[in-house]
C-alpha cells in the first residue's frame, strides 16, 4: 500500500523562508520535505520568488525617489539640525511700549470715553428720527399691505417692493397679492417649484 | 539525503541568507555602529559636540537608507517619510544620553523612527477625515519619481512601472496596521522576526503569524497564490 504523501503548509513553507532569510536553520523536518518533495519544492520556490521581487520592487521603488543627491541633501539637513539641537531658540523680543500703550489702563482714556459718548448720541438720534418717520407713514399709507412690481430699473428681472403696515389684518388679501404675482408672465419659471411644495391643506387632510 | 541546510544554501535566496547573516552579526550589541553610538554618547556627555556630530554622520550613513526604505514603504509618501528620517536621526542624537547598549543600535533607532511613522499616519488619518485629502503629495513623488528617471527611460516602461508600484502600494495599504508594520519592518527593513519582536513589543510567535498573514494576503492582491 502506498502511503499518501503530506505536502508542506503554506505556514511551514513560510517559516522556512522566514529563518532563510534570518539566518536560522529551518525545521529540519520542513527542510528535508522540502529537499525530497518536488511538488513543495517548486511551491517554496515560487514563494521564494514572490518576496524577492517584492523586496525588489519596493527597493527600486525607493530607489527611485531618493536619489544619492536627495540621500545627501537629507543628510546635510539632518546635521544641520543637529547643529542646532544645543543652541536656545531664537526669542524675537515683544515690543514692551507698545504693550504698554495699547493695555495700560490709565493711558488714553480721553478718546474712548468720546467715542461712547458719541455713539450713544448718534444711536438716540436715529430712533427719534425713526419714530417720526414711522409716524408719517403711517398716516400717509393707504391700505395694510402693498405688493407692486417695479420694470423701472431692470426690466428682465422684476423687482418686489413689500411694504408691510401694521397690523397686518387681512391675509386673505396677502395670498392673493401673491397668487397674483405668481400668475404673471415672469414667474410662470416658479410654478414647477410653486407645485412641488406641500400644502397645508393637503398636510391636514392626510392627517384627518 | 537531505540535508537539513540545503533549503537555506540552495535555492535563489542563498545571497540573501548570507545578507541576513550579517545583519544578524550587525544587530549584535558589539555591531560597529552599536560601538559608534557609544561614542558618541560619551562625547556627549564630555561635552564633545563637535566630535560627537562627526561621528554621528557616519551612523546617519549607516543606517539612513534602510531607514528611508522603511518610512516610505510604511507611509507612502516621499515629503512624509523624508522628515520622518530627519526627526528620527535628530531624535536619537538629542537623547543619546538615555541608549544603553544592552539594544543594538539597529533596534533603537527603528523603534524610534517606527514611533515617528505611525505618529505620522495618526495624524494623516485625522487629516483626512476633517479636511479633503490632497493630490499635492502624490504630484510631488509622481514628480520625483519622473525626475529621477533618466530621460531616455521608454515611457511604456515607465508607465509598467508606475502601475506595479500602484498595485503594491495599493496592496500593502489593504494590509491590517499590525500586518503592514510587521511585513514593512521584516520585508523591507531587513529585521528578523526577533527584532521586530524588540522593537514592537510583540511577542515573538505573534510577528511571525502576522508576517505570515501578510505575505499571504499580498499574494492573494498581487496574483501569487494565496
Amino acid at each position: 500500500m502506498i502511503g499518501r504523501v503530506r505536502h508542506l503548509q503554506e505556514d511551514r513553507l513560510f517559516d522556512c523562508y522566514t529563518a532563510a532569510q534570518a539566518g536560522e536553520l529551518p525545521d529540519p523536518r520542513s527542510a528535508a520535505h522540502i529537499a525530497d518533495c518536488t511538488e513543495c519544492r517548486a511551491r517554496y520556490d515560487e514563494l521564494v520568488q514572490f518576496m524577492d521581487g517584492l523586496r525588489q520592487e519596493a527597493d527600486e521603488d525607493t530607489a527611485a525617489v531618493f536619489t544619492p543627491e536627495t540621500l545627501r541633501a537629507q543628510q546635510q539637513h539632518i546635521m544641520r539640525r543637529i547643529e542646532h539641537l544645543g543652541h536656545p531658540a531664537r526669542v524675537l523680543s515683544f515690543p514692551g511700549r507698545v504693550v504698554r500703550r495699547h493695555f495700560a489702563p490709565a493711558a488714553g482714556r480721553i478718546a474712548p470715553r468720546w467715542t461712547a459718548a458719541a455713539a450713544a448720541a448718534g444711536l438716540v438720534i436715529g430712533v427719534g428720527v425713526g419714530v417720526v418717520f414711522d409716524s408719517r407713514n403711517r398716516v400717509a399709507a393707504p391700505g395694510p399691505l402693498a405688493m407692486t412690481i417695479s420694470r423701472t430699473a431692470r426690466p428682465a428681472a422684476p423687482v418686489v417692493s413689500v411694504a408691510v403696515e401694521a397690523p397686518v389684518a387681512d391675509d386673505d388679501a396677502f395670498l392673493s397679492e401673491i397668487e397674483t404675482v405668481l400668475g404673471g408672465p415672469h414667474n410662470q419659471e416658479l410654478l414647477p417649484f410653486d407645485a412641488l411644495t406641500p400644502r397645508v391643506q393637503e398636510l391636514l387632510a392626510g392627517l384627518r | 539525503m537531505s540535508d537539513p541546510r540545503s533549503v537555506r544554501l540552495a535555492d535563489s535566496s542563498q545571497g540573501a541568507a548570507a545578507e541576513a547573516r550579517g545583519r544578524k552579526a550587525a544587530a549584535d550589541a558589539s555591531a560597529p555602529d552599536t560601538q559608534l553610538a557609544i561614542e558618541v554618547r560619551t562625547l556627549v556627555a564630555n561635552g564633545d559636540l563637535e566630535a560627537a556630530r562627526e561621528r554621528f554622520a557616519g551612523l546617519v550613513s549607516a543606517h539612513q537608507r534602510r531607514a528611508v526604505r522603511i518610512a516610505y514603504q510604511y507611509l507612502r509618501d516621499a515629503a512624509e517619510a523624508d522628515e520622518a528620517v530627519q526627526d528620527a536621526f535628530v531624535k536619537v542624537f538629542g537623547h543619546i544620553s538615555s541608549y544603553r547598549e544592552a539594544w543594538p543600535f539597529e533596534v533603537w533607532f527603528t523603534r524610534i523612527l517606527i514611533n515617528g511613522c505611525l505618529d505620522r499616519r495618526k495624524a494623516r488619518a485625522r487629516r483626512d477625515r476633517w479636511f479633503v485629502a490632497s493630490e499635492e503629495a502624490t504630484g510631488l513623488d509622481e514628480a520625483r519619481y519622473a525626475g529621477s528617471v533618466a530621460p531616455d527611460n521608454d515611457p511604456e516602461a515607465r508607465i509598467l512601472a508606475r502601475e506595479r508600484r500602484a498595485r503594491l502600494a495599493s496592496a500593502i495599504s489593504r494590509l491590517d496596521g499590525r500586518q503592514r508594520l510587521v511585513f514593512t519592518l521584516c520585508h523591507f527593513g531587513d529585521r528578523t522576526p526577533r527584532e521586530v519582536s524588540a522593537i514592537t513589543g510583540l511577542n515573538e510567535s505573534t510577528v511571525r503569524v502576522h508576517l505570515f498573514r501578510a505575505a499571504r494576503k499580498l499574494r492573494g492582491l498581487l496574483g501569487g497564490k494565496s
